[in-house]
C-alpha cells in the first residue's frame, strides 16, 4: 500500500509500481483537471506541484511520491474561492479552450512560489514547457503579472 | 447582480465557462468515462498505396477481452465528403476503406476491447493481405499521366480544377510597364490541438439510436455524414459536443474514428466505446495543411496600378478531398477581397498524392495565398521603386464596393488598418532606412470571410432564448464553442439585445438533439452568423415581454423597451417596471405567457460560379494589415522579430479581450508557420510526429506585439460585429519575408524560414555581388 497526499487529503492505493502519477490522478482518482496532450513529456499539460514545485506527472512514478505533497489544479482554489492566479487568468481573458490552463496555472504557481516578483522574461522562461495552441501566450503573461499584484495586495 | 455586466457588448466580460476551465472542473470528452466503457483503436494501413486482398479478423476475435471488430464488411460502403453540395465528385472517402488504401494511416478497421493493451494486441492479430502498388508523393509528379492513379474517378490525380478568369490578362500584361514572375512554396502543417481527437460512441441497440460525445467544431456536420453512411435518419443520431480543446479546422468533419466508435458500440451490444487518438495519430491521421506552389506572373504600371495578375496554384491534397474545394476556393479567390484588380487569371489544381489527407486548417487556403500574393506584391512595388505601403493603398478595395468577381464589400476598414499600423510602427522612419543594422520592416494585408456557404445550400444558424419564471435566461445555440469563446460572445449579444444583465444568461450549445441547427465553427462565421441568430432570438423574446407589459399598462409595445434591466417608455424615458417584474407579469395568473424567442439567420449571398470565380461568398468581410519589424543575424541566419503590429477591422469588438486573444493566437500560429512548423514525410511516412520533432510556438518564442482594433460597424453584423478568428495569420509570413528583404536584401520564397535558408540566401546574394 502506498499513501499519497493529494490536495491535503490522504489516499491509500494498492499500486503495481509502474503507474505514473498522471495515470493514478486521472484514471484511478478522477483528478481529470490534470490533462495530457502528448506521449513524450513535451506539452506540460500534465503539470502538478510536488512540494510546491512544478513537475510533469507523466514522468513520475506514483509510488515514489509517498511523503510528498501533491497539488493538482483541483487543490488550488480554497472552497469556492479561486486562487488569485486563477482569478487573474479569468480577468485577463487568458483562457481559450482551457486544455493547457491547469498546467499553465500550476507552472505559474511554481514560479511565484520561488520568485514572487518575476520579470516578463522570467515568466516566459518558466512557462516554456507548457504549450498553449489557442491564445498566443500574451494574455497568459499578463495574467501572471496581474496575479503577482493580486497576491501582493492580499498580503497587505 | 453586478451592474458592470449590464450592457455587455463592447466589454471584456470573463468567459461564461471560465471558472470550470481554470479549476479543471470542465469535463472534456477526453475526461469522460462511462460504466463498462470499451477502448477503441483504429486499424491503419502501413502502406502508402496498396490493394486490399483480404482482411482476416478471426485470430483477433478470439483474444480474451476483445468485444468487437469492424471492417468495411460491417458498413454500406457509402462515401462521405465535405463539399457535397457544390462538388459532389469530391465525396471520395469511405468510413472504412474496402478496396484500396491510399496513405500510411488509412483506416480499414477498428477494434473495441476492455483496455488499451488488449485493443493494441488485437490490432496486431488482424491479418490484412495487401498487393502493394506504386505510390506517388509529389503533386507535380502525380499530375503526369504515367504516375500511379490513386482514384479511379479522376485522371492524372487531379481531384479538382478551380479556374478564376476576369478581364483580358494577356493584353493587360502587354500594357504593363513592369512584369515579373515568382514561384512561392509553402509547406504542410497541422492544427496540433491540445485535446487530441476523441469521442465516445454509444448505440442503443433496442431503439436503434446513436449518441456520440465528441470534441468537435461541427456536430451537425458529423450527424449528417454519420446518417448518410449508416443509412439512418438524422434524428436517430445525437451528437453532443463536449468542451473542446481546440479545433482550428481539424475537428470540422466526421472522421472514420467517429463512425467506428458507434459501429463498434453496436457490435458489442451497446457498450460505450471511446476512441482517443495518440499524439502521433493526431499528426498524421487528422487533417493537415495543403502544401501549395504558387507560380505568379503579374504586371504593373509605373504609377503602381496593378494591371494583371496571372498564375497557377498546385496543391498537395493527399489521399482524399476532405475540405479541399473550400481550401482551393480561398487559395484562388481571396485576392479579390483585398485588391481591386480588373484582369486576373489564376487556376488552382488540387492533386491527390499518397500522403495524409490535406483539409481545412485555420485560414483555409488563405495562409498559403497570403504568403505568395503579399510577397509578390512587395516585389512588384520594389520593381517600380514604390513604397510597398503606398503601392497597397493605391490598389486595395474599399467600403461599399462590388469587386471584380461580384463580391459585395459593405464595411471595409482596410485603408484605416494600413494607415493605423504604419503610424504605430513608424513605417516612414524605418522602411529602407535600417539596412546598416540589418533591421527591416515589412507589411502584409489580408481579408477574411464570415462563412462561405460551401458545404450546404444554406449557411444558417438558429437560436432560442428561453426566459424562466425566476428570470434566468437560457440561450440555446447550435454554434460550437471550441475554445474561441463563442458561448460568451453569443450570450453578450443576447443580453445586450434583451436589455438584461449578462450574468442572467446560461448558454447551452451544440447538442444536435436540443439546440437549433448550426453549420459549425469555421470560416470565422460564428460571431456574425450565429450572433445574428442569437440577436434575433433575443429580440423575439423581448417583444413577447413588451407585448404583455403594453397590454397591462395600455401602452403601445413599439413605444417601450428594456434597457439595463428596466422597462422604460422610449418617448419620455419614464420608468415603467423592472425586467424582473415584467417577467413576473408574463407568468402571472392573468397572462401565463411563456417567453420563448426564436431566431434564424442565413446571410444574403450569391452562389459562386466555380467555372469563373464569380459570386458573393459571404455576408460580410473583415480586413487587416500586419507589419513586422525584424533583425537578421547574418552570422547565424536567425531572424529576430523586434515587434509585430496588427490592425484588424473587426466591425465591432463584442468582447475586446476575446478579440485580442483571437488575433494574438492566430498571429502566433502564423509565426510558427513562418519559422518552424513543417510536417515532414519520407516516402509517405511522417518523420516528425511529436512535439519534439514538430516545433510549435512556445512562450519564449513570442515577440512583442501590438493589436489595433478598427471598428467599422458592419451594417449586417450583430451590433456591427464581424468574424475575425483567422485573418491575423494570413499575412504574417509575407510581412516577415518582406521585412527580411528590407533588412538584408534577400528574398525568401520557400516556407518555413529556417536559419539555413536565410544563410543560403545571404551567401547567394554575396556571390552575385
Amino acid at each position: 500500500m502506498v499513501k499519497l497526499r493529494i490536495n491535503n487529503k490522504f489516499y491509500e492505493l494498492d499500486l503495481k509500481g509502474n503507474e505514473t502519477l498522471l495515470e493514478i490522478l486521472r484514471d484511478h482518482l478522477g483528478f481529470t483537471g490534470t490533462k495530457t496532450a502528448c506521449d513524450d513529456a513535451e506539452c506540460g499539460a500534465c503539470s502538478v506541484l510536488i512540494d510546491g514545485v512544478q513537475m510533469l506527472s507523466c514522468l513520475i512514478l506514483a509510488c515514489d511520491m509517498e511523503g510528498k505533497e501533491i497539488t493538482t489544479i483541483e487543490g488550488l482554489s480554497e472552497g469556492e474561492k479561486l486562487h488569485p492566479i486563477q482569478e487573474a487568468f479569468l480577468e485577463k481573458g487568458a483562457v481559450q479552450c482551457g486544455f493547457c490552463i491547469p498546467g499553465m496555472v500550476l507552472s505559474s504557481k511554481s514560479l511565484l512560489n520561488k520568485n514572487p516578483n518575476p520579470s516578463r522574461q522570467e515568466i516566459k522562461e518558466a512557462l516554456d514547457g507548457n504549450i498553449c495552441r489557442c491564445a498566443g501566450y500574451q494574455k497568459i503573461f499578463e495574467a501572471v503579472e496581474l496575479a503577482v499584484e493580486k497576491i501582493k495586495k492580499n498580503k497587505k | 447582480m453586478d451592474r458592470e455586466f449590464l450592457n455587455p457588448v463592447g466589454k471584456s466580460v470573463p468567459r461564461i465557462d471560465g471558472v470550470g476551465l481554470v479549476t479543471g472542473q470542465s469535463k472534456y470528452a477526453f475526461d469522460m468515462k462511462f460504466p463498462n466503457m470499451l477502448v477503441g483503436k483504429m486499424l491503419r494501413s502501413p502502406h502508402p498505396h496498396a490493394r486490399i486482398i483480404s482482411i482476416d479478423t478471426s485470430k483477433a476475435e478470439k483474444l480474451p477481452g476483445v468485444k468487437a471488430i469492424v471492417t468495411h464488411q460491417d458498413t454500406f460502403n457509402i462515401k462521405f465528403g465535405s463539399n457535397e453540395f457544390f462538388f459532389p465528385h469530391t465525396v471520395d472517402q469511405l468510413p472504412l476503406e474496402s478496396e484500396k488504401v491510399r496513405y500510411i494511416g488509412d483506416e480499414i478497421g477498428a477494434v473495441a476491447a476492455i483496455d488499451e493493451d488488449t485493443a493494441n494486441q488485437a490490432l496486431k492479430l488482424i491479418d490484412v493481405k495487401y498487393e502493394i502498388l506504386p505510390a506517388v508523393f509529389d503533386p507535380v509528379e502525380a499530375m503526369k499521366p504515367t504516375s500511379p492513379q490513386i482514384h479511379s474517378h479522376v485522371r492524372n490525380n487531379i481531384a479538382l480544377i478551380l479556374p478564376v478568369n476576369f478581364g483580358n490578362s494577356d493584353r493587360a500584361l502587354k500594357e504593363s510597364d513592369y512584369v515579373r514572375e515568382d514561384i512561392f512554396n509553402s509547406q504542410s502543417a497541422v492544427h496540433a490541438c491540445m485535446e487530441v481527437h476523441n469521442c465516445i460512441g454509444q448505440w442503443e441497440t433496442f431503439s436503434n439510436k446513436i449518441t456520440l460525445w465528441v470534441s468537435h467544431q461541427a456536430p451537425f456536420k458529423i450527424r449528417e455524414a454519420m446518417a448518410k453512411c449508416l443509412k439512418m435518419d438524422l434524428n436517430d443520431i445525437r451528437v453532443i459536443k463536449t468542451p473542446t480543446g481546440g479545433g482550428f479546422g481539424g475537428k470540422l468533419e466526421m472522421l472514420p474514428m467517429d463512425f467506428a466508435a458507434c459501429l463498434l458500440s453496436k457490435k458489442s451490444g451497446g457498450l460505450p466505446v471511446k476512441i482517443c487518438y495518440s499524439r502521433e495519430e493526431e499528426f498524421y491521421c487528422s487533417r493537415r495543411k495543403h502544401p501549395m506552389q504558387y507560380k505568379l506572373k503579374s504586371g504593373v504600371k509605373k504609377d503602381g496600378t496593378i494591371m494583371a495578375l496571372t498564375g497557377e496554384v498546385i496543391a498537395d491534397g493527399g489521399a482524399y478531398c476532405s475540405y479541399g474545394p473550400t481550401v482551393m476556393a480561398a487559395a484562388v479567390m481571396r485576392i479579390f477581397m483585398v485588391y481591386n484588380i480588373k484582369n486576373l487569371r489564376i487556376t488552382g489544381y488540387r492533386v491527390y498524392t499518397n500522403t495524409p489527407i490535406s483539409g481545412a486548417i485555420r485560414g483555409f487556403g488563405g495562409v498559403q495565398s497570403g504568403f505568395a500574393i503579399e510577397s509578390h506584391m512587395d516585389l512588384l512595388a520594389r520593381g517600380i521603386g514604390m513604397d510597398p505601403v503606398e503601392f497597397r493603398l493605391k490598389n486595395i478595395t474599399g467600403p461599399n464596393m462590388v469587386t471584380t468577381n461580384k463580391m459585395i464589400l459593405t464595411s471595409n476598414g482596410l485603408k484605416e488598418c494600413i494607415e493605423k499600423a504604419t503610424i504605430a510602427a513608424k513605417w516612414n522612419e524605418k522602411y529602407d532606412k535600417q539596412k546598416n543594422i540589418y533591421r527591416g520592416i515589412g507589411i502584409g494585408i489580408a481579408a477574411d470571410v464570415m462563412g462561405s456557404k460551401m458545404y450546404k445550400s444554406h449557411e444558417s444558424a438558429g437560436a432560442i432564448v428561453k426566459i424562466e419564471e425566476d428570470c434566468s435566461i437560457y440561450l440555446f445555440t447550435g454554434a460550437a464553442d471550441t475554445g474561441q469563446g463563442s458561448n460568451t460572445v453569443l450570450s453578450q449579444i443576447a443580453a445586450q439585445e434583451l436589455g438584461v444583465n449578462f450574468k442572467r444568461i446560461k448558454c447551452k450549445s451544440a447538442d444536435t438533439e436540443i439546440t437549433p441547427f448550426d453549420t459549425g465553427s469555421f470560416a470565422s462565421r460564428v460571431t456574425f452568423i450565429s450572433g445574428n441568430a442569437a440577436l434575433l432570438a433575443a429580440r423575439d423574446a423581448k417583444k413577447q415581454i413588451l407585448e404583455v407589459v403594453a397590454k397591462e399598462y395600455s401602452l403601445n409595445a413599439d413605444d417601450i423597451d428594456i434597457v439595463a434591466e428596466e422597462v422604460r417608455n422610449k418617448k419620455n424615458n419614464s420608468f415603467i417596471l423592472s425586467f424582473e417584474k415584467a417577467v413576473e407579469l408574463c407568468y402571472s395568473f392573468s397572462y401565463g405567457r411563456q417567453v420563448i424567442g426564436r431566431g434564424s439567420y442565413n446571410p444574403k449571398t450569391t452562389p459562386v460560379d466555380f467555372r469563373t470565380g464569380e459570386g458573393n461568398v459571404s455576408g460580410s468581410y473583415s480586413f487587416e494589415a500586419q507589419i513586422a519589424e525584424v533583425q537578421v543575424d547574418v552570422d547565424t541566419g536567425i531572424v529576430k522579430i523586434i515587434k509585430i503590429w496588427d490592425a484588424h477591422d473587426v466591425g465591432k469588438a463584442i468582447n475586446p479581450s476575446s478579440v485580442e486573444s483571437q488575433i494574438e493566437g492566430a498571429l502566433t500560429m502564423g509565426l510558427g508557420y513562418t519559422f518552424f512548423e513543417d510536417l515532414i514525410f519520407k516516402d509517405g511516412k511522417l518523420v516528425n510526429g511529436n512535439f519534439s520533432g514538430y516545433k510549435v510556438p512556445r512562450s519564449t518564442d513570442i515577440p512583442e506585439t501590438e493589436t489595433i482594433l478598427v471598428e467599422t460597424n458592419d451594417p449586417n453584423g450583430p451590433f456591427g460585429a464581424k468574424g475575425m478568428g483567422e485573418a491575423a495569420l494570413l499575412p504574417t509570413a509575407a510581412a516577415i519575408a518582406n521585412a527580411i528583404h528590407d533588412a538584408v536584401g534577400i528574398r525568401l520564397k520557400d516556407l518555413p524560414f529556417t536559419p539555413d535558408k536565410v544563410l543560403k540566401a545571404l551567401k547567394e546574394k554575396q556571390n552575385k555581388n
